[in-house]
């Protein structure tokens, strides 16, 4: 399966679930944003969550089949149309070589993702195909695709995706009656955000720590795939301690010298000596994934178990999807 | 050598903080000094030798040593515990308090050869100015000390090395410089340290090795790790073009 980039939108580039193995050498997670798109985009076609996806930001992109093709997309950055009927999400969409889909504004979000079958093809580097534009490498090229390049996708389909090509084309449909809710997996409130306090919150005082899980802070500007600063009450410190170099991970809200937030996302360096406040519970990180700027969010505490609990629970439902679109295609689980 | 049995002979006496669900953070202390240097080292390796189920990967620093791991591996394992939490830090600390006596495997050696000075170095004088030194004492003071790699960050394959002499410690640059070049050797304040591709800076450049520091192409793409040594050699500009890279 192949296409061709008619207008590449803003930033697209090729990302998976992220590159681990590395971060002793002080090499970035990087992978999607929003993981929990990336990989209802990957299930929608049968693949592994794994498989790389092309994440866009906002919409102002199109591409043009250049073979049949199975794919799917997930996210709210854009909205895919084809001949300016709006296609749904989550679900395979079957198209004939020719075909030209174009993504269109979506108000909700930033990014989306779109997955094929058998995942978009190009060289693994260090354990994954996500690319990191600032050292660019990884993904196509270690850069964001432009006008003109082609993708393809790796040749080895599931048997799933193989069955769902079978079921569409031999009926001349574009997609099935069934899709994968991603509603059911997302709180109703998409703007308030649950977090887990870290290891140095009572370094600032007690206003500053009332006003961070009571105020609304606004995403500014200066926000990217490294991370968000936010504009709002800047924290004040209680304490003179200093902090040493230490680990980070995407998630992770910084509070730099003058106070502050900084939300640190997929790209963010590895270590970092800025005190830590909270952490965003796993499950909200791709919600934060569809921020922009202007965005107002509030913080929300629970406890570490329950942001545990929460993502084990969203594992086990995302577990049952996987089954039941197995079971419905390949009769096993 | 016998501080660094010591130290295990005696356990580890840590801390843990959860940084993520899926990422625990173990603290041996909160100073920079040889002697976390090395419990952090050699807890790694210890940790290295006995996974627990759904370990990912761990990530020193200069006095912690971080712990990722997959939560539903974790969640599936028998490690005792009720939550993902108390079954990883449970077998840390557990970790920490056995296997007294092990043996320390110590990172590796490197020898980063450094054609000191000229274009490479643009800064050396600035830095022999600054302590009042020669150029060649410059040379001779930083190309003899044996340097502990403490932590990696900052950019792909920065080291954080300690074991710098205090006589060649200058500031920053006010002003940072707009690109410098892979491979470039900086002092800033008491720290030294390799810039391991191009990018702006504010570190005193005092010369430039022709070794890759980090290649993403390369099955190690950092020459340098978390625990190793560090020593630098002085090379003239000829043996420098010559270096097979």
């Amino acid at each position: 399966m192949e296409i061709s980039i008619i207008k590449a939108g803003l930033l697209t580039t090729v990302q998976d679930c992220g590159r681990y193995q590395h971060l002793a050498e002080a090499i970035p997670v990087s992978g999607a944003m929003d993981q929990l798109a990336h990989r209802l985009a990957n299930k929608a076609v049968g693949n592994n969550d794994n498989l790389a996806t092309l994440e866009f930001t906002y919409a102002n992109a199109s591409f043009k089949a250049l073979s049949p093709i199975l794919i799917a997309y997930s996210g709210d950055g854009a909205l895919l149309t084809y001949n300016g009927e709006v296609m749904p999400a989550e679900k395979p969409l079957f198209f004939a070589a020719g075909a030209t889909l174009t993504f269109i504004h979506n108000p909700h979000g930033v990014r989306t993702y779109l997955a094929v079958a058998g995942g978009w093809e190009v060289p693994e580097v260090l354990g994954s195909k996500s690319t990191y534009l600032p050292v660019k490498f990884g993904g196509f090229e270690g850069r964001k695709l432009a006008a003109g390049d082609v993708l393809r996708s790796s040749e080895a389909i599931s048997t799933v995706a193989a069955a769902i090509m079978q079921q569409l084309s031999s009926k001349a449909l574009i997609y099935p009656n069934w899709r994968i809710s991603r509603e059911s997996l997302l709180p109703l409130d998409r703007k308030t955000i649950r977090v887990v306090l870290a290891n140095e919150f009572s370094w600032f005082d007690a206003s500053s720590i009332i006003a961070f899980l009571t105020k609304p802070y606004q995403i500014a500007l200066r926000s990217d795939r490294m991370g968000y600063h936010l504009s709002g009450k800047a924290m004040v410190r209680k304490t003179k301690k200093e902090l040493l170099s230490t680990a980070v991970t995407p998630g992770i809200i910084q509070v730099t010298g003058n106070g502050d937030l900084v939300i640190l996302m997929a790209d963010c360096q590895t270590t970092g000596g800025y005190p830590r406040i909270a952490h965003v519970a796993a499950v909200d990180l791709p919600l934060c994934a569809q921020l922009k700027p202007g965005d107002e969010i509030s913080f929300t505490e629970i406890s570490s178990d329950e942001a545990e609990e929460l993502y084990l629970q969203q594992e086990h439902d995302l577990l049952l999807i996987t089954n039941a679109i197995n079971i419905k295609y390949t009769n096993t689980i | 050598m016998s501080e660094q049995q010591g130290d295990i002979a005696s356990g580890y006496s840590i801390s843990i903080y959860a940084l993520s669900e899926k990422a625990l953070t173990v603290v041996f202390g909160n100073t920079i000094s040889e002697r976390l240097w090395r419990q952090v080292s050699s807890f790694n390796q210890l940790l290295k030798q006995n996974p627990f189920p759904g370990l990912i990967t761990t990530v020193p620093a200069y006095s912690t040593l971080t712990v990722f791991f997959d939560l539903i591996q974790v969640a599936q394992s028998d490690l005792p515990g009720k939550t993902c939490y108390e079954k990883v830090s449970g077998y840390l600390k557990q970790l920490s308090h056995s296997a007294p006596g092990l043996a320390v495997q110590a990172g590796k050696h490197v020898v980063i050869p450094v054609c000191y000075g000229g274009d490479f170095g643009p800064d050396i004088l600035t830095v022999a100015q600054n302590n009042d030194l020669t150029e060649k004492e410059v040379i001779a003071l930083h190309s003899s000390a044996v340097y502990s790699v403490y932590m990696m960050g900052f950019v792909p394959g920065f080291a954080y090395m300690g074991g710098m002499s205090q006589s060649l410690s200058t500031p920053r640059k006010e002003v940072p410089q707009a690109a410098i070049p892979a491979g470039s050797v900086g002092i800033a304040g008491l720290q030294t340290g390799i810039y391991p591709i191009a990018i702006p800076g504010g570190w005193q450049i005092i010369g430039r090795t022709p070794l890759q520091m980090f290649n993403a192409a390369r099955q190690n793409p950092a020459l340098l790790q978390g625990g190793d040594t560090v020593t630098f050699k002085a090379i003239t500009i000829d043996e420098f073009n010559a270096y097979p890279v």
